[in-house]
């Protein structure tokens, strides 16, 4: 990060604290809507994350961080607020709206109430959690169990004549993951969809306060099982950033090889699974088998089909042998032999296309409102992607193509988007290959953590960006991890894209986004 | 030996109808290069479900617990009613075109009250989809079987079956017209690609899996046989209607074993067509399947009015 670059985004009376690639500072509870509005609509900077912390003990104060990303300059900056004898701060939503969910996420789980919300309605936890007990605050009690409340939950309603709601869930005929849906529907038209989620909340955030640092990556590996590697890349990374690690040549080359076979396994089980819900089943079978492969390569390189145990801080615990180096090469070459096949074949399937096209459209407008991130916001020509924009392991040394991007927003533009960076993944694994340097893969001594440090760390999983927000506290321990899921983001959009296609097309839109419950509900 | 051979007719269906979907589910198998469950499958889950015990919403009425009789019960008449090997039975109580239409409409009728009875949001969705397909499939079916009827001067399926004159040169462009558009009615009304996916776990794309949704144990074993047997007596309706060739015409031992082997014959070849159509395309979109059953109406359509320009 060039600090003089990035001089233009202050007035220069901040007391800047610089850690890495990280500037925090300082800024007036009554400055920060003028001074982030700014940031964002000025100064075209994304907001990525609000998080809050509890200081209460050292410094007597709830903070609360707001974090903005410079892309290209892999830096990141973070005013933050200090609430002194308040529960209450500004809300930033009225100004920037992808603000919304996190701080109704504060409001839930600090107790911070964000003035201005339009929406008083709790996030993630249920009506059977007690509304006066926050659990990410310090002095929570998470051993024990609160009373069973009940509360209601209001769901937004649509008045009119034929209009009738089905509920959805949370438990589906398939085996996914409980989520509930509640469609207001005239005939078979979607008038408003609102999700429910929160039903696979297991309390991670505060689980990474109570547990031990090698217990702590484990964990990050299950934050969203389908991304373990990338998760737990992320919070390695910021683990390296606290300790000022820097991990060998071989080992960020190695990551690079597993998070995008990662992205390959992924995105092979889900063009298979939208070719499977319209009722291709030609083209679901074989994607699953594809995807299987890949599952199959990373247990036999790995031990783990699912990219498991492998980062440590430092680095990784599982080399590439240079006998295996050539054989998962020419696998991949004929894996892509039958892929370009399978995608052939459905491309000259007219009803399939015709079921994709012009399905769960979303405007660019509404991407960019809610910040949308991934394969959702790729789709309608956005070319953000954090492995250019803010480069990390090998991704600044391999020449990554083109990002891959569609222009019309729907189902059809979100299946290409998967099928392009399948392409993409094989090229830079088979680079990445190539020029892999001799070495070790795991940093040899890891220094303490910086004390009452902030670190952030992005990865660009499969779904889209990853982000972790790590705090230290003044003894150099782990004192708060906020990892937010690609899925926290994209949710809100799945409404949107719902509304004006017929009930049956549904399943095919959330498929298309394929978000994830558990990482979303943490 | 009357006695056996109606006695061959009446079990023909409800015996054979579970192998068709055995069928249709291995040729899908196979084509997406899977093993696939053996084709005697459905037996043995048709075996399994009548043995567990059931679940019935405590909100669920007469109509939920009678309607998978009516429904089965329903196929099994038709099942009687319709020609199958021989046609030399000449029912004429319940053999005829229309009285075979409309009671297959009485088996939908409780079928889709039955998927509302429970109040479920699914059952709901379900019947109202039904409903709507089954309305525009109708017009479809009747001018289908009318063509045959007209060709032939009479509605009693036997006499029809007996005729075997329909794929003669006069008529043969008519024939192909009517079984086309009757073809579209069968994937309509049997709950087949394009119209519905009889595979899919997805609750809100589903059709005839919505409706028994609610249902479990012996009555859902009933629902799926019955819906089996639709499908056979679609499958024998198109073979025999159609194309009545190999069917015994006398009270003779050989005709009546080949004329059920060419029955075999011919539906097994209709369930490898519908087998293919699952593998190869897509399903469609909803609002899409009006303007396939249209074109099932219109090409009937075209076929009534070709015999009625060769008649006069």
């Amino acid at each position: 990060m060039n600090i003089e670059k990035i001089k233009q985004y202050f007035s220069g009376k901040e007391k800047l604290t610089i850690y890495e690639n990280v500037v925090i500072f300082e800024v007036s509870v009554s400055n920060i809507l003028a001074f982030a509005s700014d940031l964002r609509n000025n100064k075209n900077l994304q907001l990525k994350f609000i998080t809050a912390t509890d200081e209460r003990k050292e410094n007597g104060c709830f903070k609360i961080w707001y974090v903005f990303g410079i892309p290209h300059e892999h830096g990141f900056i973070i005013p933050f607020i200090e609430l002194k004898n308040t529960e209450q701060f500004p809300s930033l939503s009225p100004l920037i709206h992808n603000a919304w969910n996190y701080e109704r996420k504060i409001k839930t789980f600090f107790g911070l109430d964000p003035v201005g919300h339009q929406d008083s309605r709790g996030i993630i936890l249920h009506e059977n959690w007690p509304t006066d007990i926050y659990p990410l605050r310090k002095d929570f009690d998470w051993n024990n169990r609160p009373q069973e409340a009940s509360g209601t939950y209001q769901f937004q309603k649509v008045d009119g004549e034929g209009i009738y709601e089905i509920p959805v869930g949370p438990i589906h005929a398939g085996i996914i993951e409980p989520g509930h849906f509640r469609f207001s529907v005239a005939g078979e038209e979607i008038v408003l969809l609102e999700s429910r989620l929160g039903f696979t909340h297991k309390g991670s955030e505060k689980l990474f306060e109570t547990l031990a640092l090698n217990e702590k990556i484990r964990l990050s590996e299950k934050i969203s099982g389908d991304s373990s590697f990338s998760h737990s890349l992320a919070f390695c990374q910021a683990l390296e950033q606290l300790s000022d690690t820097i991990p060998p040549k071989r080992a960020t080359y190695l990551r690079v090889i597993y998070a995008e076979l990662e992205r390959l396994a992924n995105h092979f089980g889900d063009i298979g699974a939208m070719m499977l819900d319209t009722g291709f089943n030609f083209g679901g079978a074989h994607s699953a088998r594809l995807r299987e492969m890949i599952m199959q390569i990373n247990e036999r390189l790995t031990g783990n089909r699912f990219l498991r145990g492998i980062n440590v801080c430092g680095g990784i615990s599982k080399d590439i042998e240079n006998r295996e180096k050539e054989k998962l090469s020419e696998e991949l070459t004929s894996i892509l032999k039958d892929f370009n096949e399978i995608i052939h074949i459905a491309e000259n399937s007219s009803s399939l296309l015709n079921r994709l096209k012009g399905t769960g459209e979303l405007s660019l407008e509404t991407i960019i409102e809610h910040s949308a991130t991934g394969i959702v916001a790729k789709a309608v020509g956005i070319t953000d992607d954090a492995r250019v924009d803010f480069p990390y392991a090998a991704y600044d040394e391999l020449e990554l193509d083109k990002i891959a991007i569609e222009q019309s927003g729907d189902a059809y533009a979100r299946f290409y988007v998967r099928i392009k960076e399948v392409y993409a993944s094989i090229k830079i694994i088979k680079d990445a290959l190539k020029i892999l340097p001799d070495g070790l893969i795991c940093a040899k001594n890891i220094s303490p953590f910086k004390k009452n440090a902030v670190a952030i760390s992005v990865v660009e999983g499969w779904r889209g960006e990853i982000l972790y927000f790590v705090t230290t506290d003044a003894d150099g321990i782990i004192e708060r991890v906020a990892p937010r899921d690609p899925s926290f983001i994209n949710w809100s959009l799945l409404g949107h894209a719902g509304v004006h296609n017929v009930v049956p097309d549904f399943p095919l839109i959330n498929k298309s986004f394929n978000l994830s419950y558990t990482g979303n509900d943490l | 030996m009357m006695i056996f051979i109606w006695i061959l007719q009446l079990i023909c269906v409800p015996a054979l109808s579970p192998l068709c979907m055995g069928i249709i589910k291995k040729i899908k198998a196979k084509l997406q290069n899977r093993v696939g469950a053996s084709i005697f499958q459905p037996y043995k889950d048709i075996w399994k479900l009548l043995h567990k015990d059931e679940v019935i919403s405590t909100d669920a009425s007469w109509v939920f617990r009678f309607a998978p009789f009516i429904i089965f019960a329903t196929t099994i008449v038709i099942g009687a009613s319709i020609p199958l090997f021989a046609s030399f039975l000449k029912n004429t109580l319940t053999g005829d075109l229309l009285v075979v239409v409309y009671t297959l409409a009485l088996g939908t009728f409780f079928l889709a009250l039955a998927g509302m009875d429970t109040g479920s949001a699914f059952g709901g969705f379900g019947s109202s989809r039904e409903m709507t397909i089954s309305a525009l499939a109708e017009g479809g079916l009747i001018l289908a079987l009318f063509t045959t009827a007209l060709s032939i001067g009479t509605t009693n399926l036997f006499v029809i079956s007996n005729a075997g004159m329909l794929l003669s040169t006069q008529f043969f462009l008519s024939t192909i017209l009517a079984f086309i558009g009757f073809f579209i009615v069968l994937l309509a009304e049997t709950g087949r690609f394009p119209f519905d996916n009889p595979a899919t776990h997805l609750e809100l794309t589903m059709i005839h899996e919505a409706m028994i949704l609610e249902y479990s144990g012996k009555r859902l074993a009933l629902m799926e046989w019955a819906a089996a047997n639709k499908f056979f007596i679609f499958a024998a309706l198109g073979a025999n209607l159609f194309f009545p060739y190999g069917i015994a015409h006398s009270v003779d031992t050989q005709a009546i074993v080949i004329g059920i082997i060419i029955l075999l014959i011919k539906i097994f070849i209709l369930c490898a067509i519908v087998g293919i159509i699952e593998s190869t395309m897509a399903k469609f979109r909803f609002f899409r399947l009006p303007d396939l059953l249209i074109t099932s109406l219109i090409l009937s359509a075209l076929a009534i009015g070709l015999i009625q320009m060769q008649i006069l």
